[in-house]
């Protein structure tokens, strides 16, 4: 288990939510298996893990929507079965877009924001600024039912965070929505995170996990790791590498390894330098003169397979 | 942080917190949109019943074929009798005596009696409906016929009973029939929705409580409920003359109230239903019965007495009662209230209470 501290956890306000030993089964089935979490507050939290490992329950179970077999988790520094009382202060995107296809685009919103307490010029002002932000501000008087599938989900996202949540979970929010809109929502996340917001996601996209400050990769039930995905990378072995082609393979290879580097021959044939961190770049190359340079980035779906295959 | 408070202020709080009118009329407000965008359903509920009730209308406002005639036999009258014995349109009931028979006519039971002493022959009529009493007269005489010299013995009395109309009986206890039906199935598909759409997970994990919910619903549905019992009972009581001898706000108000019934245990059966076609199950189990043993098409007294507990628990039959005590019988509130109002109240409660329990228990 990755974990960054040392033994027990701390179930102080530092974390939006905590959790240890967390157990859930249904019928025969265990889908949580002594899950533990940390998830700091002001971060963008990713759950990331293969259909089946247990994330929409972890969710489910920190919104209070299942009882618990066993374990324990403070949510909003709160014991989770006082969650109730916090409903108010969070967010909460379902899987299913939870939308009234037979009601506008506002009058949805109209609805959510009612159902908060949000009324008046602040209503007005969040629905405007939302629709905004989702880009529906044009089809505020559709009706939800008539919108694409892309569409419904912005929407769906708009409603959720209707009432300015400090916790939000978004059980893969992004599912059918184009990449530059993706991109614009991760903008307006971090800009939440960095307000305070804590932003729980689930997600089984890589590249979506990659842009969260910690993921949390679960398998079969548990947590394998809980970490920044670059720290995760390192965990599975996996470092950044320098692919150089060069005239003269043996010669530059002793050359490096006599400087403590560490020097493979890959494929091409061209020799891959290890590196530490991006600032060795330039040091290698002060030491050789490549034909032609390439920078390989360890991707976190390497990362995954070889930490599922270790645990 | 907030300043320590006093204990009825947390009551106050926690009120508030669990019963929050905004949000119940968010709830409200938001049932209502979807039913005005959805032109079908209006149909439905507006329309539809006015169509029933003029195909009930049509169908039970005839004459009765069977003329019901109260005979009292003190004897001397052989010939009269057999003849009228020998009447395929008159249903006989033998009575013990004239007091029976005249109570009969005014509760509706009897067009009409003859009661024959000896050389007399007295000819009670129901005053409110005269071809059929024409019809009795025509065929008494006709009896007497052979010994002419007695026909004007006949000694005529008419009796003030009401003009029972099979639907005059039956189309209260049909107003309360087609409100039941149309409100249980139209909620129970509502919920059915916020199950299957996500929304109900979503409400779960929001300030609503479920009691907003339902109260919401209750508050939304109850405009369409008015409509639809206001027009139902126009149909009913100018298209085909029930009489409306109490008042209509008492009547409204007990549709209201099985309304109310039939919505909270509409609630509580979406939660045995995971599709429409489902829901539609429900008829035979949930409607059916109602239709069969609540007295709204014949009376309670003749369903076998071993099946009559069981009507002793469904709403419609005391919602029959009622309608029919107000709307023929002229009751107040007051008069209505015991058994039927309290039966009616009671059962929302109960399934008010269990459509709340069994919506948190669906997601837990």
């Amino acid at each position: 288990m990755a974990k960054d501290d040392d033994g027990g956890r701390a179930f102080d306000g530092r974390y939006a939510v905590v959790a240890e030993g967390l157990q859930k089964s249904f019928g025969q089935l265990r889908v949580l298996k002594d899950l533990s979490v940390s998830i700091p507050r002001g971060t963008t939290y990713c759950l990331l893990g293969p259909n089946g490992s247990g994330k929409t329950t972890l969710i489910r179970a920190i919104v209070g929507l299942i009882r618990l077999d066993g374990g324990r988790m403070q949510v909003l520094g709160q014991p989770v079965g006082q969650v109730g009382r916090l409903y108010p202060r969070i967010g909460y995107m379902t899987q299913h877009r939870a939308l009234y296809p037979d009601l506008t685009l506002q009058e949805n919103m109209e609805f959510f924001a009612g159902l908060y307490g949000v009324m008046g010029q602040r209503r007005a002002d969040r629905i405007s600024d939302l629709l905004e932000m989702v880009e529906l501000t044009e089809h505020r008087d559709r009706l939800a039912g008539d919108l694409s599938g892309g569409m419904y989900q912005r929407l769906s996202l708009a409603c959720t965070l209707i009432h300015e949540p400090e916790l939000l979970l978004l059980d893969e929010p992004t599912v059918g929505i184009d990449p530059l809109l993706r991109q614009a929502f991760w903008e307006y996340f971090d800009g939440l995170a960095a307000g305070g917001v804590t932003i729980i996601i689930t997600t089984h996209l890589m590249d979506e996990a990659e842009r969260c400050q910690v993921v949390g990769f679960m398998r079969g039930g548990s947590m394998l790791a809980e970490s920044s995905p670059e720290a995760l990378k390192r965990l599975a072995g996996l470092f950044t590498t320098l692919r150089l082609w060069t005239g003269d393979l043996e010669g530059d290879r002793a050359r490096l390894e006599s400087r403590g580097y560490e020097v493979r021959v890959g494929a091409g044939p061209a020799l891959e330098v290890v590196l530490q961190s991006h600032d060795q770049i330039k040091a290698v190359l002060d030491q050789v003169q490549p034909l032609d340079v390439r920078l390989v980035e360890p991707s976190l779906d390497q990362a995954f397979l070889k930490l599922a295959e270790v645990r | 942080m907030r300043p320590p408070s006093f204990s009825g202020q947390k009551v106050g709080e926690l009120l508030e917190s669990r019963y929050n009118p905004r949000r119940i009329r968010a709830v409200a407000l938001r049932v209502v949109r979807q039913l005005k965008r959805d032109p079908r359903t209006i149909g439905l509920i507006t329309f539809a019943p006015i169509f029933l009730m003029v195909l009930f209308g049509y169908a039970l406002s005839g004459e009765m074929s069977g003329i019901h005639l109260g005979v009292v036999d003190h004897g001397g009258q052989d010939g009269l009798r057999s003849s009228l014995q020998g009447e395929k349109d008159f249903d006989l009931l033998y009575l013990g005596s004239q007091s029976d028979a005249q109570k009969l006519i005014s509760d509706g039971r009897l067009q009409g009696a003859v009661v024959m002493d000896g050389g007399a022959v007295r000819l009670l009529l129901d005053a409110s409906s005269p071809q059929v009493s024409d019809r009795i007269q025509a065929a008494v005489i006709q009896g007497l016929r052979p010994r002419e010299a007695t026909a004007g013995q006949v000694d005529v009395r008419y009796v003030y009973g009401y003009d029972l109309e099979m639907m005059d009986s039956v189309g209260p206890a049909v107003l309360g029939l087609v409100v039941f039906f149309f409100t249980f199935i139209t909620t129970t598909i509502s919920f059915l929705r916020e199950r299957t759409q996500g929304t109900l997970e979503k409400f779960m994990v929001s300030p609503l409580s479920r009691t907003e919910m339902v109260s919401g619903y209750l508050l939304g549905f109850s405009l369409f409920t008015v409509i639809q019992s206001a027009t139902t009972m126009l149909v009913v009581v100018f298209g085909f003359g029930v009489p409306m001898n109490g008042s209509p706000l008492t009547a409204f108000a007990i549709i209201l109230l099985l309304g109310a019934g039939a919505l909270v245990l509409g609630a509580l059966f979406s939660n045995f239903a995971s599709s429409e076609f489902q829901v539609v199950q429900f008829i035979p189990i949930v409607i059916l019965p109602q239709v069969v043993l609540s007295g709204v098409w014949w009376p309670l007294q003749s369903i076998p007495s071993f099946i009559r507990p069981i009507s002793y628990l469904l709403p419609l039959t005391y919602s029959s009662d009622a309608l029919r005590m107000v709307m023929l019988k002229g009751a107040t509130l007051s008069q209505v209230l015991v058994p039927d109002l309290l039966f009616l109240g009671g059962f929302f409660l109960v399934m008010f209470a269990a459509a709340t329990a069994m919506l948190r228990r669906e997601v837990g």
